[in-house]
């Protein structure tokens, strides 16, 4: 076999051929691909408003990789943090770059999520049998804007200190339970280094594997349903 | 005309092979463009750079009382200066020989020991006992009025 056709591509280098002959006779992927990839139309009724899911996970995978690399330079404790970022920004190369990225990109991703929702909304989409897919959604978006709200006091500006301040207050308001929830969220009775490092861990850890899980289970609901008509 | 066609596509410089180039220079530089910020970022100048190792060192004297040793950068590599009198100091090279661990100035056996895995050399770097094959390399050192001054052997 001297080419190998993958819907529109035409591969004639054998090196590559003999790679998928590999991978095809031990898992079969040609149906998949097929299926999925190659010969997969998009419904002529989309139009821009649909894409929006797909820009979100975009941002979402973009906000993982800058964040790996801030990851590398930043220091979480209350006595670096700041200077670790001011150093990001002026002193690593493209570091300006990166962290306006990851800066920038958090911003839009919430608008795309929004925009998203909106359509979805608008359209009815959630409606049966799309239910279990509106519930993994907004478990996305609590998601989101938790990833916003711990970020936010990561760079400990006076800017991310007195937010947090005033968001960890917020659910005192509550009767009984308030109280708890706050010193919960702040690991003690102030925003401090120990809420720091629990808004760090939450903000890098613990999102990014809720996110990755119910972005999958998001995509196989679509996949299994397909895409919802027009109106 | 179907020979034409034949003659193009053996010379490999038909339409497709052209475009096919094309989109895969597209990608190149897409990628690259996207790659070159971030091998920077994670590979900053400032660090690749160390001082440029002049042939004299020096380091005022009241930084190192006697008795005592410091690590400083010499030729851009860790080197050990020790003080054991008034106008008496040595310098090491403080990479142990054996796998690279930055030997440490014990003042009450008078030796210099490498925390990894014992080895143990004299003031002239000389191998003591442990696993090092070969003395660590010595530099001239000198009190000179306020100052240490080290220079090439």
């Amino acid at each position: 076999m001297n080419e190998l056709r993958l819907g529109p591509i035409l591969i004639r280098n054998r090196f590559l051929i003999s790679i998928y002959n590999f991978v095809e006779n031990r898992l079969g992927i040609k149906e998949i691909l097929d299926l999925e990839v190659f010969y997969k139309l998009a419904p002529s009724y989309l139009g821009i408003f649909s894409c929006f899911g797909g820009i979100t996970f975009f941002m979402f995978t973009l906000q993982v990789v800058t964040g790996i690399l801030l990851l590398v330079y930043y220091v979480p404790t209350t006595a670096q943090a700041y200077d670790s970022v001011v150093h990001i920004t002026n002193n690593v190369p493209f570091g300006w770059l990166i962290r306006g990225i990851h800066h920038w990109g958090a911003n839009i991703m919430i608008i795309t999520v929004f925009i998203h929702m909106g359509k979805i909304y608008f359209h009815g989409i959630y409606k049966n049998p799309r239910e279990l897919n509106w519930v993994t959604g907004i478990v996305l978006l609590i998601c989101t804007l938790s990833f916003s709200f711990t970020g936010y006091l990561l760079p400990w500006t006076q800017l991310s200190y007195w937010a947090t301040v005033v968001g960890t207050e917020i659910p005192s308001a509550m009767p009984v339970i308030g109280d708890y929830i706050k010193i919960f969220l702040r690991g003690g009775a102030d925003v401090s280094q120990i809420t720091l490092t629990r808004f760090f861990a939450v903000h890098i850890m613990v999102l990014p594997a809720a996110v990755i899980m119910f972005i999958v289970l998001h995509i196989i609901m679509i996949r299994r349903q397909g895409i919802s008509g027009p109106l | 005309m179907s020979d034409e066609i034949i003659k193009e596509e053996v010379s490999g410089k038909d339409r497709r092979s052209f475009l096919n180039l094309s989109i895969f220079i597209s990608f190149a530089v897409a990628i690259g463009g996207a790659l070159y910020p971030v091998i920077k970022y994670l590979l900053p100048a400032d660090s690749t750079k160390g001082t440029e190792g002049g042939e004299t060192f020096f380091i005022s004297a009241d930084e190192i009382p006697v008795g005592s040793a410091k690590l400083v950068r010499y030729k851009n590599r860790p080197t050990i200066i020790i003080r054991t009198k008034e106008n008496e100091v040595y310098a090491l090279s403080a990479v142990c020989t054996h796998l690279g661990c930055i030997v440490k100035w014990h003042e009450d056996a008078k030796e210099l020991l490498c925390p990894c895995h014992a080895a143990r050399f004299d003031l002239y770097g000389n191998v003591l006992g442990g696993p090092a094959p070969k003395p660590l390399p010595a530099y001239k050192a000198a009190v000179e009025e306020d100052r240490i001054l080290i220079r090439e052997a």
